[in-house]
């Protein structure tokens, strides 16, 4: 009889159908798109090179590199944002959308590359007196 | 009954132009009811008439040679048939004249399963030679039952003649008939727990697998009619009767629509049952009843 | 358009009977398609039905990489999907061959051997998504099928033109699809290497 209860019970409740095209909330933690950040990205290419699907390219030019990301050929396995030492990459819960054809899908970036960091003033040397000082901090 | 009157009562009532609508609308209700009670929303009304019109738009091969000529004819002859199955049902009470014979409505009920299992093995595919044998075997197991319980109704009340039937007082034999004949339905239908020949997952759909575009239309038309008419034949046997006219429509179309629901719940509630099981039911369980049915219209009849 | 190509414009739409094909896949975006079927995403209220036989499908649905032994199989299946059709890649697998995409067992992305119209991109995509990408391919299908063929056959590239064409006009270069018309369902579906499909012939 247990089966016939169930089916009782499901005219009565109704339906837990979402209604097309309705779409269900994904949870927090959900793998989705790959989402880029232009001003964090330090063009190490760490990125491309952990990428199992190569969804990931990186092209560098002069002064500038072009990232560039497929959803169509991505596994959301997540290593490139593991291993993104700047936080520049993350993944949105947010499902790839439906395309129709070929790429798509493909986005670029191009990214001028930062100035590198000027190196400090000069420090004089320090003498065999003065060695037992300790170290100004602001030659770090 | 004159000419005029057998070809209203074929073409109109309840012949093709209430069988068709009302063959959509019972292929609508017991795949609506199946969604319903497994909890989800299901198809909308119109669907039975979407599939049905995109079916006749498709393409459809090359047949050639005899055996082409056979796969074309076959859903055209189970449409027939089953069409005239619902013609001759006895829903109005008729005067005098020809009087629908039972013999021919069941003759005309077997006919659509006869053309499955043809068009599987004249379909040439190996997938339609295992569902036309399975389908042979199902139909072999459910129609001893089946023909047993309908003879014993008629013989228990000395009568082959169907309005007779529907006219007379319901005895305790009929009920036991129906019941028989409401056993018998699932397999009739292809309906779970007894759904063998068309199942998907294993076959490839069996006899079907080489029919594409209008054909395939006509094979679901007569699957609608099959429908109308098994569930009609139940709702007349079992419904009392009553000689206003649209009364006894009322009557007619309110069972046949309670016993696609009673169908569709089975349906819900049971999985496929292999082939040994199903003929094994068949032949064990429910012969007794027939068997039973059988006896006691002939005894009954030996004494009268 | 005249009356009858709006009514069976409107009624394709409504109606997208599916043929699901693997070739090569590993099975999570089958699961992920038969999830679809379930109450809580329910393909059914679109119209769509999960077919036995691609003679009775609108639209084939493939998933997985193409293997080198499946395009054989590929190419017949779509040969006995009848006029209008339409093809689902579901997955990335199909589109790019994804994670494989060195793998020396694969013959390419599913659109050099037959022509897609949606991509439905995830690994594996939910069963919304795959019931969004269906509902997508009903559309082109509806408008499709009201098309004249010889408008179609002008189109830029040939496989698009076999989207429309009657199934005998596949053209010589697909040769292994062209005598699939009439072939009987059987020998394709036993996904077997190309020299014994060619041997069982009806």
């Amino acid at each position: 009889m247990n089966i016939l209860t169930m089916l009782w019970q499901n005219l009565l409740g109704g339906s837990r159908t979402l209604l097309f095209p309705e779409r269900p909330k994904v949870s927090k933690g959900y793998r989705g798109l790959v989402r880029f950040d232009p001003a964090l990205c330090s063009g190490c290419a760490i990125c491309k090179m952990r990428c199992t699907a190569r969804a990931i390219d990186f092209k560098s030019g002069k002064g500038t590199f072009t990232w560039s990301y497929d959803p169509g050929q991505c596994t959301f396995c997540g290593r490139c944002v593991e291993g993104c030492k700047t936080h520049a990459l993350s993944q949105d819960a947010e499902c790839p959308p439906v395309y129709l054809t070929i790429g798509a899908l493909k986005k670029s970036y191009t990214v001028a590359r930062k100035p590198a960091p000027k190196p400090a003033a000069e420090v004089p040397p320090v003498s065999a007196s003065q060695a037992a000082d300790p170290v100004p901090g602001g030659a770090q | 009954m004159n000419l005029t009157t057998a070809l209203a009562r074929f073409l109109i009532f309840p012949g093709l132009l209430f069988a068709v609508p009302t063959a959509w609308f019972f292929l609508w209700v017991e795949r609506k009811a199946v969604a319903r009670m497994q909890g989800r929303i299901g198809p909308p009304f119109m669907q039975p008439v979407y599939d049905f019109v995109k079916l006749l738009g498709k393409d459809t091969p090359p047949r050639t040679g005899v055996a082409g000529l056979l796969m074309k004819m076959w859903p055209l002859l189970a449409v027939s048939a089953a069409a005239g199955a619902v013609g001759l049902l006895p829903v109005l009470p008729s005067s005098g004249g020809f009087q629908g014979d039972l013999i021919l409505l069941l003759a005309l009920l077997e006919l659509p399963s006869a053309c499955i299992i043809a068009a599987g093995f004249s379909s040439r595919s190996i997938f339609g030679e295992i569902g036309s044998a399975r389908e042979a075997v199902l139909s072999v197991a459910y129609n001893v039952v089946f023909l047993l319980a309908i003879v014993s109704i008629a013989a228990s009340q000395h009568t082959f003649r169907l309005e007779a039937l529907a006219q007379l007082p319901a005895s305790p034999l009929r009920w036991l008939g129906v019941a028989a004949i409401l056993v018998c339905l699932p397999a009739k239908l292809h309906l779970n727990p007894f759904s063998l020949p068309n199942a998907e997952q294993e076959i490839y759909s069996g006899p079907m697998t080489e029919y594409a575009g209008p054909e395939l239309a006509m094979w679901e038309l007569s699957h609608g009619l099959e429908w109308v008419a098994a569930t009609g034949l139940v709702a007349t046997l079992a419904a009392p009767h009553v000689m206003i006219v649209w009364l006894a429509i009322l009557l007619f179309v309110a069972l046949s629509f309670f016993v696609v629901l009673l169908l569709s719940t089975l349906a819900a509630a049971t999985a496929r049952l292999a082939i040994d099981t199903t003929v094994r039911f068949y032949w064990q369980c429910t012969l007794i009843f027939a068997v039973l049915a059988i006896s006691s219209a002939l005894f009954m009849g030996l004494r009268s | 358009m005249n009356p009858w190509n709006r009514l069976m414009c409107y009624c394709r739409r409504r109606s997208p009977w599916l043929f699901h094909m693997n070739s090569g896949s590993c099975n999570g975006c089958d699961i992920e398609l038969i999830a679809a079927l379930t109450p809580r995403y329910d393909a059914e209220q679109l119209g769509v039905r999960l077919e036995g036989s691609p003679r009775h499908a609108d639209i084939l649905c493939v998933t997985g990489p193409v293997t080198h032994n499946s395009v054989q199989a590929i190419k017949t299946v779509y040969g006995q999907v009848f006029a209008p059709k339409a093809v689902v890649a579901i997955g990335s697998c199909p589109a790019t061959t994804n994670v494989f995409i060195d793998s020396r067992t694969l013959a390419g992305p599913l659109n050099k051997h037959i022509p897609v119209d949606v991509f439905v991109p995830g690994c594996p995509p939910r069963p919304d998504a795959i019931v969004l990408g269906v509902a997508k391919a009903a559309e082109i299908l509806a408008e499709r099928g009201v098309q004249k063929p010889a408008a179609a056959a002008l189109a830029a590239d040939a496989p698009a033109a076999l989207l429309t064409a009657a199934p005998e006009a596949i053209p010589v270069s697909l040769a292994s699809a062209a005598p699939a018309a009439a072939e009987p369902v059987a020998v394709a579906s036993a996904a077997a290497p190309a020299p014994a499909a060619k041997e069982v012939q009806p």
